[in-house]
């Protein structure tokens, strides 16, 4: 008896997929398993395999379309001659994934630190366990990773042209987890408020001349501002985790440098219970250690709150990435040639407006009185 | 590319020479011409390195004489001329 194979579901929130691959052609024979397709999403791939033995009777979609989930991808037969029905039979729930199964609390924890999507892994049981993870990421040649590293939601089709792999090196795939993370967990947004930065400016030079730095204090002062103000408005010292706001006690302050081909996010730890003179010691001294390429652990970890300039290259806007498990950072560029320059920040829409945003901003870009 | 030198090495005019070149090449990165630079003039208010060139200067320096310095010494006074830099290396070489 023909027996319909269906357009399976690849995550909870795309009701059609793209047929990406259809590897046989009507009157082919097929065993169980046998992989005959693949559909994609946005988020994934997914190989579709045959439900049992028997003949292809009949295709209905074909390579490249858009196809409702549930709707029959194809008719399987026990010889090839059968008819297949005129009327299709009642649309599967085409769950293929297990989707609607909720992780353990491990499994959660393992899908986070992999920055993997819960809808793309089914479950052997009730619930999606670490087992059902490992056992998911097997079939995608994905080997599990460290903590602290993300794989990616789906591997990625070959591409038509020839090459080779390369490893990716330790601050490649810092980068990789970081941009995953901006994609795939936070609802990223950007805004910038229009500022003029003399008063900063000058602010910056007499705090330099009195206390006789090498280096113009202006960017440390800034990001110490934006510290002041996370003790006032400490939502933006914050992520979201299991659907609730997780509030940071420290401020942990991530401040992106570039050391020759490398970017770092240096991290001042506990920034919270430092004067504005300890601050900037502090960061100056994570700047020399990511400039020697000497970062300690706990100087590049931990972030709660970041600041990125670009001021350096003249650069007059820029959107940062946010960097993992905070909800803000705070991105500083040059004066435009007007004089006036902007002072913007990407955030994680889940936990903070646009209005708390520009609140913020317009703080930022005033200096202490 | 970084070396150390040793004590036994550190010649003044050498060292100075040395510490020119770098902010010369440093300068040069930011498309300026830093071949002016006189040995007493304070490199941040001359304008010809931005404190990301600065924080690169004093790094080399570090590594170079094998002279790891103190947050705290990273000022105008020891480091913001060729010579206060000079004379803050030897006088501390040589202590």
């Amino acid at each position: 008896m023909p027996s319909p194979l269906h357009v399976p579901r690849v995550n909870n929130n795309d009701d059609s997929v793209r047929i990406v691959d259809l590897g046989v052609k009507e009157g082919d024979f097929v065993t169980r398993g046998q992989i005959i397709g693949a559909v994609e999403t946005d988020k994934a791939v997914l190989d579709v395999p045959a439900e049992r033995d028997g003949y292809v009777l009949k295709i209905l979609h074909r390579m490249g379309e858009t196809a409702s989930v549930g709707s029959v991808l194809l008719w399987l037969g026990e010889i090839a001659t059968e008819r297949v029905p005129d009327q299709a039979p009642p649309v599967a729930t085409g769950d293929a994934t297990g989707a609607t199964h909720r992780p353990t609390a491990k499994a959660q924890a393992m899908l986070r630190e992999l920055g993997l999507d819960a809808d793309v892994i089914p479950a052997s049981g009730e619930r999606l366990t670490v087992i059902d993870i490992e056992a998911w990421l097997a079939t995608q040649r994905m080997p599990a990773r460290p903590p602290g590293s993300l794989a990616p939601v789906a591997s990625e089709p070959t591409p038509g042209v020839s090459g080779e792999y390369v490893e990716l090196s330790g601050e490649e795939r810092g980068m990789l987890s970081t941009v995953l993370w901006h994609r795939d967990q936070a609802v990223p947004a950007y805004l910038d408020v229009e500022y003029d930065p003399k008063p900063w400016n000058d602010y910056a030079l007499r705090y330099g001349e009195q206390n006789k730095l090498l280096l113009s204090p202006l960017l440390a002062l800034l990001a110490f501002r934006l510290v002041e103000l996370a003790k006032v408005t400490p939502r933006i010292n914050a992520t979201v985790i299991d659907d609730r706001r997780y509030q940071y006690q420290p401020v942990n302050l991530g401040f992106t440098i570039q050391a020759g081909a490398t970017l770092y996010l240096a991290v001042v730890q506990d920034a919270q219970n430092m004067s504005a003179a300890r601050f900037i010691a502090a960061l100056g001294e994570v700047q020399r250690h990511a400039m020697a390429h000497k970062l300690r652990p706990a100087e590049s970890s931990g972030a709660t709150l970041a600041f990125s300039s670009m001021a350096r290259w003249t650069v007059s806007r820029h959107v940062p990435v946010l960097p993992p498990y905070t909800s803000l950072i705070v991105s500083h560029a040059a004066p435009r040639t007007s004089g006036s320059a902007v002072m913007g920040a990407s955030y994680d829409h889940r936990l903070l407006s646009g209005f708390d945003v520009v609140q913020v901003l317009q703080a930022l870009a005033r200096p202490p009185a | 590319m970084t070396r150390s030198t040793s004590h036994a090495s550190l010649d003044r005019e050498a060292v100075k020479a040395a510490i020119r070149s770098r902010i010369i090449e440093l300068a040069k990165a930011l498309n300026i011409d830093a071949r002016g630079l006189g040995d007493a003039d304070i490199i941040p208010a001359t304008g010809l390195l931005d404190s990301t060139a600065i924080l690169e200067l004093v790094v080399w320096y570090e590594q170079t004489y094998d002279f790891p310095l103190k947050q705290e010494e990273i000022n105008i006074d020891n480091l913001g001329s060729i010579d206060a830099m000079v004379d803050f290396l030897l006088s501390r070489k040589r202590a």
